[in-house]
């Protein structure tokens, strides 16, 4: 049998081919093709058609789909058809896939068309091309909510993430988010996470929290060593490492996250990142974007699946140690979840895979958007100033 | 207002913001079983209900677990609930007198916040030339003082706090400097205080007394009787509390002609009354004369309204200006306070509360104003003075009465020691506003405090033995 994690790690790697007869379209319009391998782990490939490495092909057999593993045995998956929702549009006009992606569980928006993938013109897998997205036209908070609703009638969703993009200001990006946040909170019953950059004063880590969002990714560049070195390097990455560490005891257990990029840096480096991260109670989101096959960084890439199953192992056992709630990470279908670290692991996950089940029903759900309301209104409180 | 994240362990956090639920079923339950319950001898089956709802506002009231108003609410809503009496009765105590003279008076404060009248007399008050530092705590003090006579003392704190903000800043003084800041904050908060007591327009507190006393078929006191009675504390008091503060604390400057000129420039940048200033002035003349020497005979609360009609009749404030500036429920909170007290003397429970637990324990009326005086002006350091009223004063009033004593008595005991709280930020608004400048530490207020509070209480026993009898007041 198949290690699943080992297996997500290198369809994310290798991508996958097509085989014959399969539905069009096959991918969502940014490229990505959904499939669900058994133990209810999804992941989304890209397609490798030409490339010369990818030993999985995508097979339909009947009314099933298989991958098809050269020299290995074959994997049942299920294929998720792309939304059809995506080519909607809002009473403004705008196609909902010009607003939005979703992913797993969670939809994936970037009001401000900016990130810096964005504005270099490169194509980022996360959330699709960026390049496509910042050449869309400007969208509303109302188009915002309007398309979530269109996808909500297809499909659950449980987060709405928001991204604040490249920001150099104080507040990390919260301002800008802020219009967009109290829409969605008057409109829809699902929870917010905001992509921000840590801010320079913890004040506006409560005010994150108290305008509605239930999870925050910080974007820390101190980790990432292909940034020009910053003046005051030392004193920004203090900052920078305060700031999570506040947050941390202002957010739900497990819901600051921080993404370290896998295979930029030696694994060792990433193995110390993720231990810096954990005793601040945040929780690294291990994201893994090889270069594609083909292109000249892909021949210099040393990260294969196989090196970097420790880090995944690591991090999971390390978040178990701390009890630290590995829930919040939604990002599943385009990343191994800090969760599925367990397939390296001989630490049981009873209990976090049943809290994820029971997460997934009706009740679950309900209750988990109730506690976390009721969290906020008993902790944000109103102070006089000074 | 910023926003705060309480970080607390969440069930420390539910506990802090929730307790009230059960304390609210518990309440609910108690009157539920209360209403089912034979009542003790000698207690009517609406005396003892009524005593029941009496006790359940008391410890809404007592521990805050609703706001004042909503408690005085419920105050009229249970009776009739609890079959005391018929609803249309009951929601009879919202026209009684005080109520609206208290409205009126409000609505007059509120108009000379507004119009800049106020300010104006404190800067008169506070300013003149070449003063020495000792001086200029005297005129804080008297400027405050002089004011509450003729307005709620919380809105000259409110006025008043600026001003001393502006002499602070004028001298450069911080927060955590030297003394003389400290000094200028006590001044105005006590000076309200002590103003506040010295006649019927310094606070709602005594109207509401004079309200539960009139409402109880006791009688009433006039606006002059009122101030002739507690005139001799105020003295007394004032001039202490000056001593006191120029002596308690070290004077750490040696002059003051900046805050002189800052305070000159305030003037000069409010330029000439405007005319309807003017108006205000002579309006507020005449209605002190008014409940000087009609108040007996057309009544407070005519000449309170009266003048609040000709406020708007010559247009000198708009009604939008006003509806913020006016403590609105307050008036909901004495409809109720006066409501259940004079329940609980008509139905007689206050009689046979009084005669069972309280009366065997005190041996002499003097005993009974001793502790009546002493157990307000505790209490009333802690909780909102007008619910000490509410709480103590029915009590107070069935014991003088089962002692055969006029018990107007207690409404003057209770009355005056009800405004005289000095330490606590949670005990009036004006004490609460110095702290706030971040000038006060309570560990540095303790000492003068509790000194103030013993001259007060000394105070106030002092002239029940030999002011009023000579006004005819006779323990
Ligand atoms: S995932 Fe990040 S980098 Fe990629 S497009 Fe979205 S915001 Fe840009």
């Amino acid at each position: 049998m198949e290690n699943l994690g080992l297996l997500k790690l290198q369809l994310l790697y290798y991508g996958i081919r097509a085989g014959e007869g399969l539905p069009s379209p096959l991918a969502n319009p940014f490229g990505l093709v959904h499939l669900v391998l058994p133990d209810k782990t999804p992941v989304s490939v890209h397609r490798n058609d030409n490339g010369r490495e990818s030993p999985f092909t995508l097979k339909k057999d009947g009314a099933r789909f298989h991958l098809d593993i050269a020299d290995r045995e074959c994997v049942p998956v299920k294929w998720t058809p792309p939304l059809t929702c995506y080519q909607k549009k809002t009473s403004s006009g705008l196609p909902v896939a010009d607003i939005l992606t979703v992913h797993g569980d969670f939809i994936a928006v970037h009001p401000s068309h900016a990130c810096r993938f964005g504005q270099s013109g490169l194509s980022c897998r996360y959330c699709g091309s960026s390049k496509e997205l910042s050449q869309h036209p400007p969208f509303t908070p109302r188009d915002l909510v309007e398309a979530v609703q269109i996808v909500l009638k297809e499909k659950r969703c449980d987060l709405v993430a928001l991204s604040s993009g490249r920001v150099d200001t104080d507040d990390g990006g919260v301002e800008k988010l802020a219009m967009w946040v109290a829409e969605i909170r008057k409109h829809l019953n699902v929870l917010i996470s905001l992509d921000l950059v840590p801010p320079a004063s913890n004040d506006w880590i409560d005010q994150t929290y108290a305008m509605g969002v239930d999870a925050v990714y910080y974007d820390t560049d101190f980790f990432n060593p292909n940034d020009e070195p910053k003046k005051d390097f030392e004193k920004h990455k203090t900052r920078q490492l305060e700031a999570l560490e506040y947050a941390g005891k202002i957010f739900p257990t497990g819901a600051v996250l921080s993404h370290l990029v896998v295979g930029l840096e030696p694994l060792e480096e990433t193995k110390k990142s993720i231990d810096l991260l954990i005793d601040r109670g945040v929780v690294p989101v291990l994201t893994y974007f090889p270069p594609y096959d083909g292109s000249s960084l892909r021949a210099r890439w040393t990260a294969t699946p196989e090196a970097i199953v420790p880090l995944y192992a690591h991090l999971y056992e390390r978040l178990v140690r701390t009890h630290i709630n590995p829930q919040w990470v939604q990002q599943y279908d385009v990343v191994l979840t800090p969760l599925e670290g367990r397939f390296f692991s001989e630490q049981s996950a009873r209990y976090h895979l049943k809290l994820k089940h029971f997460y997934e029903t009706g009740f679950g759900r309900a209750l988990r958007f109730g506690l976390a309301g009721l969290r906020r209104h008993l902790r944000v409180r109103e102070v006089p100033r000074g | 207002m910023k926003i705060k994240i309480d970080t607390r362990p969440l069930w420390i956090v539910l506990l802090s913001r929730w307790w009230r639920f059960p304390v609210y079923v518990l309440l609910g339950y108690f009157l539920y079983r209360s209403y089912g319950l034979t009542p003790p001898t000698g207690l009517t089956i609406e005396g003892f209900r009524a005593l029941m709802v009496f006790l359940t506002c008391l410890i809404l009231w007592v521990f805050h677990l609703l706001p004042l108003p909503i408690t005085g609410l419920f105050a009229l809503v249970a009776p009739p609930l609890m079959g005391v009496m018929s609803v249309k009765q009951a929601f009879t105590f919202f026209g009684s007198e005080p109520v609206f003279f208290i409205l009126g008076v409000f609505i007059l404060a509120a108009a000379l916040l507004k119009s800049g009248l106020s300010t104006r007399l404190a800067l008169r008050l506070l300013r003149s030339s070449a003063k020495s530092p000792k001086r200029l705590i005297l005129q804080v003090m008297f400027a405050s003082a002089l004011l509450s006579f003729i307005m709620s003392e919380h809105a000259v704190a409110a006025m008043m706090f600026p001003l001393v903000v502006i002499i602070t800043q004028a001298l450069q003084f911080q927060p955590q400097g030297g003394s003389y800041g400290r000094i200028l904050f006590l001044a105005m908060a006590w000076g309200c205080v002590v103003g506040g007591i010295a006649t019927m327009l310094g606070g709602g507190r005594v109207p509401l007394a004079v309200g539960i006393l009139q409402e109880s078929g006791f009688g009433t006191i006039t606006f002059l009787e009122w101030s002739r009675a507690v005139f001799p504390i105020v003295l007394v008091l004032f001039a202490f509390c000056y001593v006191l503060l120029t002596r308690y604390y070290p004077i750490d400057v040696d002059s003051v002609e900046e805050a002189d000129k800052t305070l000159a420039e305030q003037v000069a940048k409010l330029g000439r009354p405007l005319l309807e200033e003017h108006f205000l002035g002579l309006l507020l003349v005449g209605a002190v004369l008014g409940w000087m020497f009609l108040g007996h005979r057309i009544g407070m609360a005519t000449i309170s309204i009266l003048a609040v009609v000709l406020l708007f009749m010559f247009r000198v404030v708009s009604w939008e200006d006003l509806q913020e500036n006016v403590e609105w429920g307050i008036i909901l909170m004495y409809g109720g306070a006066i409501g259940i007290s004079s329940i609980l003397n008509s139905t007689g429970a206050g009689l046979w509360l009084a005669h069972t637990y309280v009366v065997p324990h005190l041996h002499s009326p003097w005993i009974l104003i001793a502790v009546l005086s002493l157990a307000t002006i505790l209490l009333t350091e802690a909780m909102s003075n007008s619910a000490v009223v509410a709480v103590l004063l029915p009590i107070g009033m069935s014991v003088a009465k089962s002692f055969g004593l006029d018990p107007k008595v207690t409404v003057f005991a209770v009355g005056t020691a009800s405004g005289l709280a000095y330490a606590l930020p949670m005990s009036t608004p004006s004490v609460a506003l110095a702290y706030s400048s971040g000038y006060l530490r309570l560990k540095e207020v303790v000492v003068p405090a509790a000194i103030m509070v013993a001259v007060s209480y000394g105070a106030l026993l002092l002239t029940a033995k030999f002011w009023w009898p000579l006004l005819g007041i006779r323990i």
